[in-house]
């Protein structure tokens, strides 16, 4: 390469990528977690009823981009939970994940993900999850229900484990797993994004929360 | 053509490597000026994560260049240079050394605190270098920039240095460095 080119292109290189960077000073979103109040449904009286911790618990995502595994998680999300595994049948779970609580950790790539052809959180600003039974698994519980993400349902078998321990007198439960979806079942990738070249599909969902009991 | 270094000419290994990776720093110019240019996209995201293989490829050669270097012995400066000239000659050469490595670590770090794994051309991820973080990210993309101008401005020396010693001087610095037959 001649040393003109060569010059021509260093210099313009660091245009490139001043330009490019310019919107990633953007401060990320604060956290700020809400949680809902406790469920309302027809629990029976041996379901204890709880409420999210949300300074205590996280909602993670992973998926590969590039070939890499990368992580992000959701800072806004409700979780309202009956729980008691002597009375599975009157569990109740649902969540609700507020979807432009997204972060990568990256404002570029955060904006991708809440656009129209991925996560579309002006169209769709929220996750759901409710669900209909609960039983009992080998590894801890099973929770089938429907899971609607950017409009589309889907039934959903959310397995995740459950201990409950006194602290200062009352009874915090602890519910964690993961769950891995495909994004492409939801239209989460819309025009060039349906390709799994550079995003995978497969996205895996991991939360470890922490639930106090309803007063 | 010999595997190994003489005090007279490059052997073929270390020549390979030159060149390669002289190809190597052509195609990552490519590479970034067309990642640069793509809207935020699938083949934004595939253009950057060939520009990082890449740059993990030429990490990995420079390592293996700096060690051949070691065990091998480094053809001698002609008796005619100037000190000056013999001083301008180490320093550029350390400094392109230098550069093939702070380039990649840079990169790397650059990366990571951005909050991207790299994977080497999807085959395998590496660890994140360092731990994610805004500022760090920032002090690195700067510093990227800054040291592929001085990389380039290295390289234009290098290049002067070589047509000069070929058609000026007329010795044998640039032919030894090419697969041509031995002189002497």
């Amino acid at each position: 390469m001649r040393k003109a080119e060569t010059a021509a292109y260093a210099t313009r290189t660091l245009r490139c990528m001043l330009a490019a960077c310019v919107p990633m000073l953007a401060a990320a979103a604060p956290a700020a977690n809400t949680s809902a109040p406790a469920a309302n449904t027809a629990a029976g009286s041996a379901a204890t009823r709880y409420t999210l911790d949300a300074a205590h618990s996280t909602l993670e995502y992973q998926f590969v981009q590039a070939g890499a595994r990368n992580k992000g998680l959701f800072h806004k999300f409700a979780v309202t939970l009956s729980f008691s595994p002597s009375a599975l049948p009157q569990s109740r779970l649902e969540v609700v994940v507020e979807t432009a609580s997204l972060d990568t950790g990256d404002q570029d790539r955060d904006d991708t993900m809440r656009s129209a052809d991925l996560l579309d959180v002006a169209q769709y600003p929220q996750a759901r999850f409710s669900a209909t039974s609960i039983t009992r698994t080998a590894a801890g519980y099973d929770a089938a229900g429907k899971l609607t993400i950017r409009g589309v349902t889907r039934v959903a078998h959310v397995p995740f484990t459950f201990r409950s321990s006194e602290q200062q007198g009352r009874s915090v439960g602890y519910l964690a797993g993961k769950l891995l979806l495909h994004r492409l079942d939801f239209g989460i990738g819309q025009g060039e994004w349906k390709s799994t070249d550079g995003v995978g599909n497969e996205v895996t969902v991991s939360y470890a929360l922490q639930l106090l009991p309803a007063r | 053509m010999r595997i190994r270094n003489t005090t007279a000419r490059w052997g073929a290994f270390a020549q390979l490597l030159h060149w390669l990776i002289v190809l190597l720093i052509i195609t990552q110019v490519i590479l970034a000026n067309i990642a640069l240019d793509l809207p935020v996209g699938v083949r934004k995201i595939a253009m950057f994560a060939r520009h990082k293989s890449v740059g993990l490829t030429i990490l990995a050669l420079a390592v293996i260049r700096v060690a051949w270097r070691w065990m091998n012995p480094t053809p001698v400066l002609p008796d005619t240079l100037r000190p000056y000239e013999r001083t301008l000659a180490h320093l550029t050469h350390v400094a392109l050394y230098l550069l093939l490595f702070a380039m990649p670590l840079t990169g790397w770090m650059m990366t990571s605190a951005r909050g991207f794994a790299v994977s080497w051309f999807g085959l395998f991820q590496l660890p994140d270098f360092v731990p994610r973080d805004k500022a760090l990210y920032e002090a690195m993309r700067q510093t990227h920039d800054t040291l592929a101008l001085v990389l380039g401005a290295t390289v234009c020396l290098h290049i002067v240095a070589s047509v000069k010693h070929h058609f000026v001087l007329k010795d044998d610095v640039l032919r030894r460095m090419l697969p041509t037959k031995e002189t002497h």
